[in-house]
């Protein structure tokens, strides 16, 4: 429906994406380049999983668990790649402090790691976000709008970007809590991280069901709350430790 | 724990200490951001301009022209090869000439010569393409009006384009980047399998010419070296702009950090340093980090590291149509060059500031030069994919991105002249096949249903 209802659409998106990039990230270039080379590689994650799948589609409508097992394959992919994306990092953290000694600068604070997993976390998102919803809102930009069968209340786009926003969220911050899970061997991050992803992505299933997107969407944007909230209380408390740390030590 | 001890490092500087993330990488998004800008502007132009129900009727008069010469008019893969072919060969032989004109030391000829391409590109073109913006958007302007701007336009930023000088650097980086669309647009315009074995042939012409000892590009590229001036070219130079000055001049970085040897903002000194190559070169100046080492021998500071791209474009097939007039004049190569991507300041004497030579612990000369062909022919690839879909776009802007990101990766390890077309065009041809066959039907078929993950 016209440009300003494309806009829209694309910005229920991505705006939050937006506003991350031009607040936190566009501040320090590198971070800029982290969130590039995290969206290429998710993307290469998305294609891996495509030619795995290319074999099988299209899926006739009514088999429901031909999708379950689509979602939990993808799932475990991505949480797999999460671990290599991890230890791509680390590598990347040695590289930079070994850099830092070299020129006599002080090495990568706490925040400084936190906003490189934002970072990443974020071309995560955005990855997603514009794979799945904002490749298929050109029609949207036209004249008329469009309803698909199961979700007859919603007009797709919306629904499409409601859900887009919901993973945003989710995978951006929960790319915070995996770091920070890992980095301190934390096993109960360790697990959360995959769950949410989990469960946010089974619960997309209940739009397969008709009106199922009306109890879908909302129950999503609520996980996606959850992750903010505890991505929240993470960061507080890493951030308290180190502070009383440095206290400590001074 | 590492923060910890670092913490201790750093006496009493919790909040505000400035580590090496707050500089790393400038250098990289200066190019990115251009890079990027360009694209956008090429995939707009596109999808407002190229709608299949009413073909352009420039496209039409192309596609008469190429439907001339081909007799059959068909977009088949001999025709694109045997068009290609003879771009690549155009091409070639008007970089030979450069380097002849070059060598001749008539430098007016080359200046002249790059005025006129870039004053035709931005009237002629820019001219097409702002008739087709009217005609398509509805513009309300007349033509008395729209014959008094199209030329002062034109001239000004073809002036802005060519004198970097005595124009604010941010309208010369606009013009240059005015140019490169206008250009790219144009590409676009071209049946799809000509666009696309024209890219492929453009990339490896790219590696050729800069690689092989009879290359062209190679042997202008020595002269230059040989002879320390730059080559007359249409290069994007991503230099930062100073605002404290109140005058939009180009300052160099001032690499004013005591024992610093090098500056966290050049990411190519970062990557040479991370990969050992650097430990010679810094051991040995270590001790005059201060030194302005003005008539220091180029070879032993940071050796000169170049990327090249070239590019004529020689519409060969609307040249060989005749009938359209105007365009012999962009059938005239517009010699793009583009010469250094990494470019350490040539000795210039005189007005530059000292601060900018090449001796270790001054001014990085991290100004990534990118030459406007690598504009040109990565907003091509993305215009094209842009035609097909928007998920293909957005595939091909990462891959070209990260071509990018590995050319300079490879630049700061091999230290020597390498093409910025080859790795991109590669990934980004790659990256279109994979999306359009795999990746396009598995997401449509997941979100069509609402199912994400």
């Amino acid at each position: 429906m016209t440009l300003a209802a494309g806009l829209g659409y694309a910005l229920i998106a991505l705006g939050p994406a937006f506003s991350l990039f031009a607040g936190v990230v566009a501040r320090k270039p590198f971070l800029v380049l982290t969130v590039l080379s995290s969206t290429l590689f998710w993307l290469i994650s998305l294609i891996v999983l495509s030619g795995i799948w290319r074999g099988f589609l299209p899926i006739k409508s009514g088999a429901w668990w031909a999708y379950a097992i689509l979602i939990l394959t993808s799932v475990a992919l991505q949480e797999g790649t999460r671990l290599v994306f991890w230890r791509l990092y680390k590598k990347m953290e040695e590289m930079l402090d070994a850099f830092a000694d070299r020129i006599s600068k002080p090495r990568l604070s706490l925040t400084d790691k936190m906003l490189i997993s934002l970072a990443g976390g974020l071309g995560h998102g955005v990855a997603h976000a514009v794979f799945f919803c904002l490749s298929l809102l050109t029609p949207a930009f036209g004249r008329a709008t469009f309803y698909i069968e199961t979700c007859s209340k919603m007009p797709f786009f919306l629904a499409s970007a409601l859900i887009a926003l919901g993973f945003l969220v989710i995978h951006t911050f929960s790319m915070i809590i995996a770091f920070n899970a890992y980095d301190e061997r934390k096993k109960s991050d360790q697990v959360f991280v995959p769950v949410i992803h989990l469960a946010a992505a089974v619960m997309t299933l209940v739009n397969l069901a008709p009106g199922g997107c009306l109890i879908g969407t909302p129950l999503l944007l609520v996980m996606a709350a959850l992750t903010l909230q505890h991505c929240w209380r993470v960061a507080c408390q890493r951030l308290t430790e180190h502070r009383h740390q440095q206290h400590n030590s001074n | 724990m590492a923060d910890a001890a670092a913490a201790a490092a750093v006496p009493g500087d919790a909040p505000a200490g400035t580590t090496v993330l707050d500089s790393l990488g400038e250098d990289i998004t200066r190019i990115v951001y251009p890079v990027s800008a360009c694209m956008l502007l090429v995939v707009l132009l596109v999808s407002l301009l190229s709608s299949p129900s009413s073909p352009s009727p420039l496209s039409a008069s192309i596609a008469a022209a190429t439907g001339g010469v081909s007799g059959g008019g068909d977009d088949d893969i001999p025709t694109a090869l045997i068009t290609a072919l003879t771009f690549v060969v155009a091409v070639t032989a008007a970089t030979f000439l450069l380097a002849l004109l070059f060598y001749l030391r008539c430098t007016p000829c080359l200046r002249a010569y790059l005025g006129f391409s870039a004053l035709a590109v931005l009237l002629v073109l820019g001219g097409q393409v702002a008739l087709l913006l009217l005609s398509r958007l509805r513009f309300p302007l007349d033509a008395v009006s729209f014959a008094l701007l199209l030329p002062n336009a034109a001239g000004a930023l073809a002036l802005a384009a060519l004198a970097p000088a005595s124009v604010p650097i941010a309208l010369h980086q606009a013009a240059l980047v005015a140019v490169a669309v206008l250009t790219a647009f144009w590409f676009t315009l071209l049946p799809e399998w000509t666009t696309w074995a024209l890219l492929v042939a453009m990339a490896i012409y790219d590696l050729a010419a800069v690689l092989l000892p009879g290359g062209p590009l190679r042997v202008l590229l020595e002269l230059a070296i040989q002879r320390n001036e730059e080559i007359p070219a249409l290069v994007y130079e991503a230099r930062p702009v100073d605002p404290r000055h109140g005058r939009n001049w180009r300052l160099w970085r001032e690499g004013t950090q005591p024992g610093a040897d090098l500056d966290a903002r050049s990411t190519v000194e970062v990557i040479g340093e991370v990969l050992g190559r650097n430990l010679d070169a810094n051991s040995g100046n270590s001790s005059s980090s201060h030194d302005n080492e003005a008539d220091g021998d180029v070879s032993n500071s940071r050796p000169r590291v170049t990327l090249v791209a070239a590019f004529s474009s020689s519409d060969s097939t609307v040249a060989q149509a005749g009938e359209v007039s105007a365009l012999p004049e962009h059938r005239v190569a517009v010699a793009e060059m583009s010469v250094p991507l990494i470019q350490p300041r040539p000795q210039r004497s005189g007005e530059e500031a000292v601060e900018d030579e090449d001796g270790i612990g001054l001014s990085s000369s991290g100004a990534i030069k990118l030459g406007l062909g690598d504009f040109i022919f990565y907003s091509v690839l993305v215009g094209r994919a842009a035609m097909y879909d928007y998920m293909t776009v957005y595939a091909c802007y990462l891959a070209i991105i990260a071509g990018l990101g590995i050319t300079l990766l490879l630049l700061a390890f091999f230290r020597k002249a390498l093409p910025a077309l080859p790795v991109s065009i590669a990934l980004g041809v790659v990256f279109y096949v994979l999306t359009r066959t795999l990746l396009e039907e598995f997401v449509v078929q997941c979100s069509t249903n609402l199912l994400m993950f």
